[in-house]
């Protein structure tokens, strides 16, 4: 199949599920209530999905490539970004801190 | 559409949410270099930004297409990326059941991590089901229009971007962003640990599987966690 179609169809795709899943309980089983076994799954989602997305982003750099220590600069960055969100919850200062942070250790570390 | 519409909630909504976009614009702009460098033409980039509208999604859908995946992974990955969406959905229904549906249509469209960080908090204080509902609209639309220039930005000016800015690395300090706050109790905790020891573990799995099984056995460790404590309580 060739990429561009492969992707028009990727979009529609994932737009009807991303679409499904926003309408879910405020449409399409509005008048249900949630099964309490889904609820009790769903509750943890947010917190597995985000740590899920994030952290393979913050450790294997390049991907693949497993870096705990502290020469790598993503790592402290989201770690400084991680404390400042702790601290202060605002995604402003979180990111900006973590921007920061990474461009200095960059500078550092040539 | 006039019903339920308030014109200064309207314009509160999109100025409160505006310091979320500080995030958002770096995030779209990494997603139009992205669907770029995966091989979309210009229209396809921003068809992607307009119809999925989730930055999650469309980080995820455009790594595993450089990676060459099926067709079926991708679309199950980016389902499982969504699910936190059904909960968010969950989530705001019972403030929105007032409206009609063509309300409830566009708002769900509109329902992403910030306009659902930005709003939860004023809908369980207030039950003026008017201004709530204008106040999600004017965040929601905002954060759309700005998603949108972002990823047209990031087409047009993939280019000059160097890839020594890093910009990339606003993603995971965007989600970062909405998921610190998030870590308030013990099994909030325990679900974050089990989540970042699985992916380290099963990175090797192919296709970035990892995203799909660390984030369920996490999720389930929670469930787990769950009984354990109400079984101590």
């Amino acid at each position: 199949m060739n990429r561009e179609l492969t992707i028009w169809l990727l979009i529609l795709a994932v737009g009807a599920i991303t679409y499904c899943a926003r309408l879910s309980f405020i449409a399409l089983f509005a008048r249900r209530d949630m099964p309490p076994l889904l609820a009790r799954g769903l509750k943890h989602v947010p917190v597995a999905m985000l740590t899920a997305i994030v952290v393979p982003a913050v450790v294997f750099v390049p991907p693949g490539v497993l870096r705990i220590d502290p020469g790598n600069a993503k790592l402290i960055a989201a770690l400084v970004a991680g404390i400042v969100a702790w601290w202060r919850q605002s995604a402003v200062l979180t990111i900006a801190s973590g921007m920061i942070v990474l461009w200095a250790l960059q500078y550092v570390l040539r | 559409m006039r019903r339920y519409f308030s014109r200064p909630a309207f314009y509160q909504g999109a100025r409160e949410i505006a310091p979320m976009l500080i995030g958002i614009v770096p995030f779209g702009i990494v997603c139009g270099i992205g669907a770029i460098a995966a091989g979309a033409s210009p229209a396809a980039a921003l068809a992607m930004s307009m119809i999925m509208f989730s930055g999650a999604a469309q980080i995820v859908a455009v790594q595993l297409l450089v990676a060459g995946a099926p067709f079926a992974v991708i679309l199950l990955s980016c389902l499982v990326v969504s699910l936190r969406l059904i909960m968010y959905s969950a989530a705001m229904a019972p403030y929105l059941r007032p409206l009609d549906h063509r309300w409830r249509n566009v708002l769900s469209f509109l329902l992403t991590d910030q306009a659902f960080a930005g709003t939860l908090q004023r809908f369980r204080r207030s039950p003026d089901i008017r201004a709530n509902a204008s106040y999600f609209l004017g965040s929601g639309a905002f954060i759309w229009v700005t998603w949108q220039v972002a990823t047209l930005a990031g087409i047009l000016a993939g280019r000059i971007v160097a890839a020594s800015w890093q910009l990339d690395f606003v993603v995971p300090l965007c989600f970062l962003a909405v998921l610190v706050p998030l870590l308030r109790d013990r099994v909030s905790m325990l679900v974050f640990a089990v989540a970042t020891v699985a992916v380290i573990t099963l990175d090797a799995m192919p296709l970035r599987l990892s995203l799909v099984c660390g984030g369920l056995l996490a999720i389930g460790a929670g469930m787990l966690g769950d009984k354990f404590a109400r079984g101590h309580e």
